[in-house]
C-alpha cells in the first residue's frame, strides 16, 4: 500500500457519499479496484481532500455478456477476451468519513461534496496512518445505512493496522480501536461482539 | 396487415415444401440441367442464378468438431458519411479487427483503426462533388480485406511458417464488394476488383482461408436452378424466367433441414462482380455453400448462413472442412461468428460517438477563431428531435 493507485473519477457525489466510475478492464481488477473498506481520497481545489471508505464495488454487465453466460460459453479465449479486451464498467461506491488538507485531517463530513470527474486515488500507508491516528471516523461510519457498516469497519481496521510498520504498533492500534468500539457500542453488545470476533 | 403477413407465411411454407420436394425428386446435376442454366444465363444476364459445382444439388457435408488449434481473423468496418449540413465536411472510416488463436487460452488481439478525412482532396472528387457514400463504402471494404491480408501474413510469420495451424479470415458479408454495374464506372469497378484480387493473393500466399460470411442470406441462387428443372430448354424465355415458381423465397427455406454443422454442396453464383473477378483473376470464381451454424444442444432451430470463398479454396476440401469446423465452433455462443461480432463492436461508430467527435471539432474550430454552424435544416431537425432520415 505504498503507492497511491488511481481508481477512476467521480460520477456523482453528495456530502456523505460518492460514486466512482473506473475506466479499467476486468483483467486489471485485482490491481486497480479498491478492496472493501479501502481508504480513498478525492483531491479537489486548493488541495482540499475528501476521504471515504469503499462500501460497495459493482461490475456492470451488458447484453453481450448476458448472452454468453446464457449460452454457457466454455472457450477460454472468449472468456479472456471479455475480461481483458472489453470495457465493462466497474462502479465503486464510497462513504465519506472525513476531509482535510496538508495540515490537518477532520473526521467529519466535508462542507462540499467532491466535484464530478474529480480524480480518485487509494491512500498509501502514510496516509492511512495519518487518517487513523484518532478513531472519530468510526463514529461517523456507525450510523450509516444501506451499507454493510460492520464489515467495512472490520476491513478498514485491518488495513489501518497493516499500514503500521511494526507488529507492536499494529497490535496497539487494534487494541485502541477495539476500546473505542466498546465505548461507542456499549449499548449494543451483540453488534460489538460481532465486530470484535471478525477482527480476531 | 396481420392477415397479409399470415397469408404470405402460408404461401412461403407451401411453396417452400414444394421446392424441397422438387429437390428431393431431382437432385442430380445432369448435362441437360447445366445446359439449361447456361441458356438461362444467356437469355437474362441479370438473373441471379448459380451453377452447381458438384454432382448433386442436395449434397450435404458434416465435418468433425473442431478441436485442434486454429487462428480466426475477422475484420469489419464502419463509417460516418459526409454531411453537408454539419459544422464541417469530413468523413470517417473505422476498421475493427480481431485475431483469435483458438487453443491458446489467450485473449485475442484486437484493434480499432479510425481514419478521419477532411482535406479537400479527400472530401471532393475531381469535379468538385462531395465524395459519394458508395465510394466511402468501397473504401471501408478495402480496409477490411486489406486488414485480413496483413493480419494473416503476420500470423503465419508468427507461426514460423508452420502450415499445420489453419488461418481462417472472415469478412462480414459477401467476399466481393457490391458494385453497382454502371458502364460509366467500369474502370472504377475493375480497380476495386483488382484490389480484392491482390489482397486475396496475399491471403493465399499466407495459406489463409478467406471466407465471406453472410448471415440470414436473402439469396435464391439454388431456387433459380430448381425453377429450370421442369422447364423445357426451348421454353426458357425472359418472361418464363421472371415468372419463376419460387420468386420471393430464399434458399434458406430449401436448406432449413440441414443438420447442425452441415453444409450444402458448392455453387458458383452468376453475378456481375463474379464475372469480372473471373475475367481479371485468370479464371478463378467465387463459390459458396450454405451452412447450418445452429447448436442443437442449445435447442436452436436451423440458423442458415452463406459462406463464400475463392475458387482456390473451394477446390481444397481439407481447407473448406477446416474453415467450416472453425466457423461452427466459433458460432457456439451466439449462432454467429464471435470474431465477427467483436470486429463489429470494435468498428461500430454510434450516434453518440459521432456527437462526441462533432463536439471536439466544434471546440477545435472555436479555438481557431471560427464559428461552427450547422445548416438551418439540421438545426430544425434538432429542434424537432428528428435527426435521422434525409
Amino acid at each position: 500500500m505504498d503507492e497511491q493507485i488511481p481508481v477512476g473519477r467521480v460520477l456523482r457525489a453528495s456530502t456523505s457519499a460518492f460514486t466512482v466510475g473506473c475506466r479499467q478492464l476486468i483483467a486489471e481488477q485485482d490491481l486497480m479496484t479498491p478492496k472493501l473498506g479501502a481508504l480513498l481520497k478525492a483531491t479537489g481545489r486548493n488541495g482540499r481532500v475528501v476521504y471515504g471508505l469503499t462500501c460497495n464495488v459493482t461490475i456492470e454487465d451488458d447484453a453481450f455478456v448476458r448472452q454468453l453466460v446464457a449460452a454457457g460459453v466454455e472457450s477460454a479465449e472468449i472468456i479472456e477476451d471479455q475480461r481483458q479486451k472489453r470495457q465493462v464498467p466497474i462502479v465503486v461506491e464510497v462513504i465519506i468519513v472525513g476531509h482535510g488538507d496538508e495540515n490537518a485531517v477532520f473526521h467529519r463530513l466535508p462542507p462540499q461534496p467532491p466535484r464530478t470527474l474529480d480524480e480518485i486515488h487509494t491512500c498509501n500507508n502514510a496516509e492511512w496512518v495519518r487518517f487513523t491516528e484518532r478513531h472519530d471516523w468510526i463514529r461517523l461510519l456507525l450510523p450509516a445505512i444501506d451499507a454493510p457498516v460492520d464489515q467495512i469497519i472490520v476491513a478498514a481496521l485491518r488495513m489501518a493496522s497493516e499500514a503500521r510498520p511494526s507488529r507492536l504498533e499494529r497490535e496497539q492500534y487494534l487494541i485502541s480501536a477495539g476500546r473505542e468500539l466498546a465505548r461507542l457500542l456499549a449499548l449494543d453488545l451483540t453488534r460489538l461482539d460481532g465486530i470484535l470476533r471478525q477482527l480476531r | 396487415m396481420g392477415e397479409k403477413i399470415m397469408q404470405r407465411q402460408d404461401d412461403v411454407q407451401k411453396r417452400g415444401a414444394e421446392a424441397r420436394q422438387l429437390l428431393g425428386a431431382q437432385p442430380q446435376v445432369t448435362e441437360e440441367l447445366l445446359r439449361k442454366i447456361e441458356r438461362a444465363r444467356e437469355i437474362d444476364e441479370w438473373r441471379r442464378g448459380a451453377k452447381p459445382l458438384g454432382e448433386r444439388l442436395d449434397e450435404h457435408r458434416c465435418v468433425a468438431a473442431q478441436t485442434s488449434p486454429v487462428t480466426l481473423i475477422a475484420a469489419d468496418g464502419s463509417q460516418i458519411f459526409p454531411d453537408r449540413h454539419a459544422i464541417t465536411t469530413y468523413y470517417l472510416v473505422n476498421t475493427g479487427t480481431i485475431v483469435l488463436r483458438k487453443g491458446s487460452g489467450l485473449a485475442p488481439a484486437t484493434d480499432s483503426a479510425p481514419e478521419i478525412h477532411f482535406e479537400d482532396d479527400d472530401v471532393y472528387d475531381d469535379e468538385g462533388q462531395l465524395v459519394s457514400n458508395e465510394d466511402i463504402s468501397l473504401m471501408r471494404s478495402r480496409r477490411e480485406i486489406e486488414a485480413l491480408a496483413r493480419l494473416a501474413e503476420q500470423e503465419r510469420e508468427a507461426l514460423g511458417g508452420d502450415l499445420s495451424t489453419p488461418i481462417v479470415a472472415l469478412v462480414d458479408g459477401p467476399l466481393l464488394p457490391w458494385l453497382r454495374p454502371d458502364p460509366q464506372r467500369s474502370d472504377k469497378i475493375n480497380e476495386e476488383i483488382d484490389f480484392v484480387i491482390a489482397q486475396l493473393a496475399r491471403l493465399r500466399k499466407a495459406h489463409a482461408i478467406p471466407i465471406g460470411y453472410v448471415d440470414r442470406p436473402g439469396s435464391a441462387f439454388t431456387l433459380r436452378i430448381l425453377e429450370l428443372l421442369n422447364l423445357p430448354i426451348e421454353k426458357i424465355t425472359r418472361e418464363a424466367l421472371r415468372r419463376g415458381r419460387f420468386i420471393g423465397l430464399t434458399d434458406r427455406v430449401l436448406f432449413k433441414d440441414l443438420a447442425p454443422n452441415e453444409r450444402t454442396g458448392l455453387f458458383t453464383p452468376y453475378t456481375n462482380a463474379n464475372d469480372r473477378y473471373q475475367a481479371r483473376s485468370d479464371g478463378d470464381r467465387v463459390a459458396f455453400a450454405y451452412l447450418n451454424v445452429a447448436h442443437v444442444d442449445r435447442g436452436e432451430r436451423s440458423v442458415i448462413a452463406r459462406i463464400e470463398m475463392p475458387g482456390w479454396v473451394a477446390s481444397r476440401p481439407d481447407w473448406l472442412d477446416a474453415a467450416q469446423a472453425a466457423i461452427y465452433a466459433n458460432c457456439e455462443p451466439t449462432a454467429y461468428p464471435y470474431v465477427l461480432a467483436r470486429a463489429h463492436e470494435l468498428a461500430v461508430v454510434t450516434q453518440g460517438d459521432k456527437a462526441e467527435l462533432d463536439s471536439l471539432l466544434m471546440q477545435v474550430m472555436l479555438r481557431n477563431g471560427m464559428v461552427p454552424e450547422i445548416s438551418v435544416k439540421a438545426s430544425n431537425k434538432l429542434l424537432t428531435g428528428r435527426t435521422s432520415g434525409r
